[in-house]
């Protein structure tokens, strides 16, 4: 699905990535995990093509590089969610989630998008809003709202769709985190691909086919949860003390950090 | 386009026709009883009664006047629009941040070195020569504020409108440096450049004009998906399809070539590119799909009143139309930086 080889990325001075390697498979769910400031955002916005990528060859989005596509393609296979939290848009809710459609219309929306949207927010839970002023949202809602944008967006016909998700959980209460990750998980069901940055090892455990944890813009381990998340690993990266054992219903690795 | 927007498009081009007709009754002409509106359509059909002073006044005066009007409050409220759109901010108009100021520089300054040749250049060579001028020093400053102002496709709203305050005094301390250095004649020029005015409306300069704004809208007019999107942030409006960077320059360029062609041809007219999509986004919030297109005749509908109200109120004389919009662009500037307190 997309394959980064080297990845290397320094801002001003500062090394942030360091040769990065990755490969992610056709229906994978991929969690990036990480202390702050280990390049987790950095690594995404690499992937996706935000930054400006000194060694272009260096990403394969479905066996092409960023720049052999067409941007409007582009926009029917992946979609981003970014941290948007400051964001000022004063327009009602409706029309943020509309913006997920703009690539598949020229002025007016048709049924299809219009059903698209509602169907999106619906799913998270915003449907009942959508006639409200975004500025007007808490900083969950709002995070709703973008994921229903990104969802509206990659409903298509188009086969093996990638999803990038920076923390999408913040600010979320418990519910609509399980709801957003549960949205992910299906999406994924579907032979497509999501690149997720967690802060909770817990969920990453539990819903990520993979995890990818990162310490210092180098990749500390890699693999399913069972392999990445083990005491001595998740103790030395993070720098603190945990002990991990099997969540009682359902057996995936279950971090409790502290002594 | 979807209907709505339509149908708030034949209205307000509906009460634009209505007001247009009604400025060409206003003026101090005596037509020995005729309607003006009758004259007009004398003029058309070719009728011999119509005197040539009559003919002078409705279509070379009243109708040139009134169709400047609107070319150039259309005009001046998409640039404005489009600006804030790419400069993601409602006080980015091209007037606060010194883009007008920068074509008026360059606008004095060829009329006053353009003296030396005036005599032996043709007319519509000379209004090309202003206009280009002015789109040069628009261009010039339209780049220089966003360089200073934007770092990673974010916008400093201070320094943008501070910048904005430098260019306008190195702008007027200029036009200010070549009154005092120019002639009588160059001098009439230059004050009307300062005030502005629709004084000078020619037929001429109105082709000019329609030209300018039939290239510009053609490229800008669609452009309302992008500029929504590009509310969300750069990054997140490329990944939504929109080819920011593109648009970005095509914004730049165009807006540049629409101030300047207005300051060329009427000098500094404030606050039309502030007022409009201020008025717009209270009804329609920030849907540029929606505002982009509206700003096109409500720009016309609010340069025309202005203008008629100027040249009424105190006839014979006029009021420089720049007063006018100041007054009523000043109260919407304070208005917006009360809303945006908090968050610049």
């Amino acid at each position: 699905m997309i394959k980064g080889h080297q990845i290397n990325y320094a801002h001003k001075k500062y090394h942030i990535l360091h040769s990065v390697d990755i490969s992610v498979q056709y229906g994978e769910f991929l969690a990036i995990v990480g202390p702050n400031g280990a390049g987790k955002s950095t690594l995404l916005s690499m992937l996706a093509n935000e930054l400006e990528n000194k060694h272009p060859h260096s990403v394969l989005f479905k066996e092409k590089r960023f720049n052999q596509w067409n941007l409007k393609d582009l926009s029917k296979n992946k979609a981003k969610f970014s941290q948007h939290n400051t964001h000022d848009i004063p327009l009602m809710i409706k029309d943020v989630v509309m913006m997920g459609r703009y690539p598949y219309f020229n002025s007016t929306p048709n049924a299809v998008d219009e059903d698209a949207i509602e169907n999106a927010m619906k799913e998270t839970d915003v449907l009942h809003l959508k006639n409200r002023e975004y500025n007007s949202l808490s900083g969950g809602e709002k995070q709703r709202v973008h994921l229903a944008r990104v969802i509206a967006q990659l409903k298509n016909d188009v086969k093996h769709k990638l999803m990038f998700l920076d923390e999408p959980l913040n600010n979320l209460d418990v519910k609509h985190q399980y709801k957003a990750l549960r949205l992910i998980k299906e999406f994924t069901a579907n032979a497509n691909t999501a690149i997720v940055v967690l802060h909770d090892l817990n969920l990453a455990a539990q819903f990520a086919d993979n995890v990818l944890l990162m310490k210092n813009g180098k990749v500390a381990a890699h693999g399913n949860p069972h392999k990445v998340f083990n005491e001595k690993t998740i103790s030395e990266t993070y720098n603190f003390p945990c002990a991990i054992c099997p969540n009682p219903i359902t057996k995936n690795p279950m971090i409790i950090f502290g002594n | 386009m979807s209907n709505k927007l339509i149908i708030y498009l034949v209205l307000s081009s509906l009460l634009l026709i209505v007001l247009a007709t009604v400025a060409l009754f206003m003026g101090v002409y005596d037509f020995g009883g005729k309607s003006p509106l009758k004259v007009l359509v004398d003029i058309f059909s070719g009728n011999p009664e119509v005197s040539a002073s009559e003919k002078f006044v409705i279509w070379d005066v009243r109708l040139a006047r009134i169709l400047m009007a609107i070319l150039i409050g259309s005009i001046l409220a998409v640039s404005g629009t489009a600006m804030q759109g790419m400069f993601k901010n409602p006080l980015a108009t091209p007037d606060l941040i010194g883009i007008t100021a920068g074509a008026t520089l360059m606008a004095a300054l060829t009329i006053v070195l353009g003296s030396f040749f005036r005599d032996y250049v043709p007319e519509i060579i000379q209004h090309s020569l202003l206009s280009i001028a002015a789109f040069i020093g628009a261009l010039l400053t339209t780049l220089l504020v966003y360089k200073i102002s934007t770092t990673q496709g974010k916008t400093n709203v201070v320094i943008m409108l501070l910048s904005g305050v430098a260019l306008s005094a190195l702008g007027f301390a200029v036009v200010g440096f070549l009154i005092y250095l120019s002639k009588d004649e160059q001098l009439r020029d230059l004050t009307f450049w300062n005030l502005g005015s629709l004084g000078g409306a020619t037929w001429e300069k109105n082709g000019i004009l329609l030209i300018v704004m039939l290239i510009s809208y053609s490229v800008l007019i669609h452009k309302g998906k992008a500029l929504n999107a590009m509310m969300l942030g750069e990054k997140d409006a490329e990944h939504l399809g929109i080819p920011v960077e593109r648009i970005k320059k095509q914004i730049v360029v165009l807006v540049a070539l629409m101030v300047g062609a207005c300051v060329a041809f009427s000098g500094t007219i404030g606050f039309v590119g502030l007022i409009v999509p201020y008025i717009l986004r209270l009804i329609f919030k920030s849907n540029y799909q929606i505002i982009l297109p509206l700003s096109t005749v409500m720009g016309s509908i609010l340069l025309l009143v202005a203008d008629t109200v100027s040249r009424t109120i105190v006839a014979p004389s006029e009021i420089p139309i720049g007063v006018l919009t100041a007054f009523m662009g000043a109260p919407v500037f304070i208005a917006i930086l009360i809303r945006f307190k908090n968050s610049m």
